[in-house]
């Protein structure tokens, strides 16, 4: 099932999303779109990767998992503000991805 | 919630955040809005002027004014006036530890390029006519809205007053005024008491004056 899907597979997706799904703990109406990372990233592995892999299965590792390439922003979004319920401004700042990459 | 009644400002809100360039601005002037830089400052004041001029320069009007022109159920009701009137975030780009006499703040204005020229197309957009079917004397409320929200992030910056009827003031009075009670009073009715600036914002508000509607290049 290992088994890499074609062409690059880390992928910038989208969301129509509530203040409040983001569990921050705000109290809004106003609403936001959400955007992350997702996707495969076993084309971008190098040896460190494969090694690590390796050195997993074969348990030389102790206990330990380092993780391995991921797919993650290298850009985010514009900072978002929003009017909370109580009338208070707040922004979020890096809340949303706006490039992704395999890292 | 069954029947909820509709939040026009929440509404406009919510399609600004959803559209990207609205979104950028709207959140590039709340932040220098909202930072407090000294014990003595909420915010800078400057900072904050100069990214509501760059809001309404830059976001189409059916975003900028969607929020800034919204309409609210008759009488005051908290959820939608009140978030109407924090648009600007006027506790910033409003209010000031004292509240000058209009026509001295009307003379610093005129000390301002920006302002003057603002402050004198406002005067001549919005001008009231009582003859005229739409109560402006330039039948046209796109021209006088947009001279009226040229003047947010200038000295002159008005925004709506805690009344069940749409009026709107600078941060100003006419008190200590001596012998130009009477000048100041023109001055601040003209804001405040302005069949041309209201009707414009009522139409807008209630999409029905849809036909005037192209996007105008700032002035």
């Amino acid at each position: 099932t290992e088994r890499s899907s074609r062409g690059r597979g880390d992928r910038k997706r989208k969301i129509h999303l509530n203040f409040t799904d983001l569990g921050l703990g705000y109290r809004t109406k106003e609403e936001l779109i959400f955007r992350y990372c997702s996707g495969p990233c076993f084309d971008a592995e190098t040896n460190y990767d494969k090694i690590l892999n390796n050195l997993t299965h074969n348990k030389k590792l102790d206990k330990e998992t380092p993780s391995r390439t991921c797919c993650r922003p290298i850009a985010f979004d514009d900072d978002i503000s929003f009017l909370d319920d109580s009338l208070e401004y707040h922004t979020l700042k890096k809340h949303s991805a706006k490039k992704c990459a395999c890292v | 919630p069954a029947l909820a009644k509709e939040n026009n400002c929440l509404n406009a809100a919510k399609a600004c955040n959803l559209n990207d360039t609205c979104k950028k601005y709207r959140s590039a002037y709340i932040s220098p809005c909202t930072s407090r830089v000294s014990m003595a400052e909420v915010c800078n004041k400057r900072k904050c002027h100069k990214a509501l001029r760059q809001f309404f320069d830059k976001v189409p009007p059916k975003h900028s004014y969607g929020m800034l022109f919204c309409s609210c159920p008759l009488g005051d009701q908290l959820a939608c006036s009140e978030r109407r009137r924090q648009t600007i975030v006027p506790a910033c780009s409003y209010e000031d530890k004292e509240k000058p006499n209009c026509l001295a703040l009307q003379a610093s204005c005129k000390t301002n390029y920006i302002c003057r020229s603002r402050l004198a197309d406002f005067f001549t957009n919005c001008q009231p006519e009582p003859r005229s079917l739409s109560g402006c004397l330039k039948e046209n409320y796109a021209d006088c809205l947009l001279s009226y929200s040229g003047l947010i992030g200038t000295v002159m910056t008005p925004n709506y007053l805690r009344s069940p009827k749409i009026s709107v003031s600078p941060f100003c009075d006419c008190s200590s005024s001596g012998n130009s009670k009477e000048e100041c009073d023109r001055f601040t009715e003209f804001f405040t008491d302005n069949a041309c600036l209201r009707n414009a914002i009522q139409a807008f508000g209630n999409g029905t004056d849809v036909s005037v509607w192209q996007p105008m290049p700032p002035v």
